[in-house]
């Protein structure tokens, strides 16, 4: 296997519940136990009613393409080999944005509002991360 | 269903202005103004740091007012990138020292708050100064690796998203499904302010001519962004003097007063914006300028529009209220923001074609065009172009996140 030589994640206090719940394939999100609101990226406070009366809970992990960026230069060495690839903003299901990756996909076929489902990508011992394909309709 | 927004609902900056409020506001309309402008050679500038081009640049500035060092006393330094070649970090007291001042006020924005000028007027109008510099230089070419560098330690370069050309890419092609804008109507923004950049011996794209055909061809960075989308990088800086327009009539230039000022940030990053493609920031700072300046977007002679991507200048002039959403392209084509257009935009080839000094290369060029100091590329007769009394600026910062504008008027 070669070495992983893209950028790790770097857990810090607010999201390392997040990348913990990744290594075990879990999508964990904050939601607001007063006001409901399911949060992305993690805060202290519940930015709409400012409770701290948080719960953690699984997403399904279906969303859309709310919007994507197709690269054709590489920012970041590790990522030369990649190109072109394709960086998406989706829209949970649950209502959060999270921003990812769409695989198993052309760039030129990715559209705005298209469904998808996550993948989890094992990328090293420590860390999953959680990507997205295009949801096949089966006829 | 909550709001995911970025604009929770009952926010303050919604809420409708008291007639005291308004009152105050009013009450600043032409009572400052930008007295001179500073420039330094710009483009690529070998052998020089970034704190001698913050130096050369208000030197110049405090100058070109008819000014002395020791008339200042207040310095507002713009945001600064990564120092390159080990240079010390630009802050506003080094940059005092070094062109020798001990300013009553100094300040500096940590990233991209675009709040400069409106500080700059509530610390004259609290008679705690005078004279106001606000300056922004950088010398990225010294340092070839700075492009790589770009990593912001950010969860998304997890994913590889990185820099700001991808975040506005991400933010154009929601635009492009939201109401139908794309590279169609962006190549009149492209090519439109290049032949701007033709006249203007200073601009970095000055000697070099811009066609559809060129855009069409032009290398694909993040799509839908290509080169000729994105902005410049430069050496060099910028900066102004702001002062009340009572002391402007005794300095040297014609007095280019600030009619209204207006802000709004929206603040949410890409990740979890929902304005991406409208109402952006400048929809609110928009209507707070002009009703400051007691004006309507018909008494506009011109635009100087913070351009970090062709898609940045339409969303602007559209949430200004210029066209409505997705009539972008019927409103651009047929030259209206080039020479010779009804409403020129970017009038130095902006940061598209002119050089980066953040909102200092739009806000200057605003000012220089009222002086009636821009040469060839003059508004009025020379450029076939109506003569200009009023023009609107912008500043906008992040990824559409803050926004403010300036209203300059020529007394
Ligand atoms: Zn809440």
């Amino acid at each position: 296997m070669t070495t992983y030589n893209k950028p790790l994640p770097q857990p810090n206090a607010d999201d390392e519940f997040f990348w913990r719940g990744c290594k075990k394939h879990k999508f964990l999100f904050q939601k607001c136990l007063d006001c409901g609101l399911i949060r992305w990226p993690p805060s202290f406070l519940c930015p709409q009613c400012w409770s701290g009366n948080t719960t953690i809970i699984e997403a399904s992990g279906k969303g859309k393409v709310y919007t994507y960026a197709v690269y054709h230069l590489a920012y970041h060495e590790g990522f030369k080999s990649d190109l072109p690839y394709v960086t998406a903003i989706i829209e949970l299901e649950e209502g959060p944005h999270f921003l990812s990756n769409i695989t198993e996909c052309n760039p030129g076929d990715v559209k705005c509002d298209m469904p998808v489902e996550i993948v989890w990508d094992d990328i090293t011992a420590e860390f999953s991360l959680p990507k997205f394909k295009p949801v096949r309709v089966t006829t | 269903m909550p709001d995911f927004g970025t604009a929770f609902s009952g926010l303050a900056s919604d809420r409708k202005l008291t007639k005291s409020e308004k009152e105050v506001q009013m009450s600043l309309k032409d009572k400052y103004a930008i007295v001179g402008v500073g420039y330094t050679p710009q483009g690529r500038v070998p052998g020089r740091t970034a704190m001698s081009f913050h130096v050369e640049a208000i030197s110049n500035a405090v100058r070109d007012a008819g000014l002395k060092r020791e008339d200042i006393d207040g310095l507002i330094c713009y945001r600064h990138f990564d120092s390159v070649n080990g240079e010390a970090d630009i802050t506003p007291y080094l940059v005092a020292q070094q062109v020798g001042i001990a300013p009553r006020m100094m300040s500096q924005e940590a990233n991209c708050a675009r709040s400069q000028l409106i500080s700059a007027l509530g610390w004259l109008e609290a008679g705690l100064c005078n004279y106001v510099v606000i300056s922004y230089a950088y010398n990225p070419n010294a340092d070839p690796s700075l492009f790589a560098r770009i990593a912001d330690n950010l969860t998304s370069n997890v994913f590889g998203q990185f820099g700001a050309t991808a975040d506005y890419a991400m933010a154009a092609r929601r635009a492009m499904h939201v109401f139908h804008t794309g590279p169609e109507t962006w190549k009149h923004i492209a090519v439109g302010q290049r032949k701007w950049a033709n006249l203007n011996p200073a601009a970095q794209m000055y000697e070099q001519k811009v066609t559809f055909d060129d855009y069409y061809k032009s290398r694909l960075i993040v799509e839908p962004f290509s080169l000729l989308d994105n902005c410049l990088i430069t050496d060099g800086g910028r900066a102004c003097v702001i002062t009340s327009a009572e002391r402007a009539r005794d300095l040297r230039h014609p007095v280019v007063t600030i009619m209204g000022v207006g802000g709004h940030n929206p603040s949410s990053s890409i990740e979890k914006s929902t304005i991406m493609a409208g109402p952006t920031g400048a929809r609110e700072s928009g209507k707070t300028a002009l009703r400051m300046a007691g004006i309507t977007l018909d008494d506009i002679d011109a635009c100087e529009i913070y351009d970090c991507f062709t898609y940045t200048v339409e969303i602007t002039l559209q949430d200004y209220g210029f066209f409505q959403s997705g009539e972008g392209e019927d409103w651009l084509k047929g030259g209206t923001i080039e020479p010779g257009g009804r409403m020129p935009v970017n009038t130095s080839g902006g940061l598209l074609s002119e050089a980066y000094f953040m909102g200092l290369t739009p806000l200057t060029e605003g000012v220089m065009q009222l002086m009636g100091r821009c040469g060839d590329r003059q508004l009025g007769p020379r450029t076939h172009t109506k003569e200009p009394q009023i023009i609107l600026c912008s500043d906008n910062g992040a990824i559409l996140q803050t926004h403010a504008t300036t209203i300059l008027r020529r007394l």
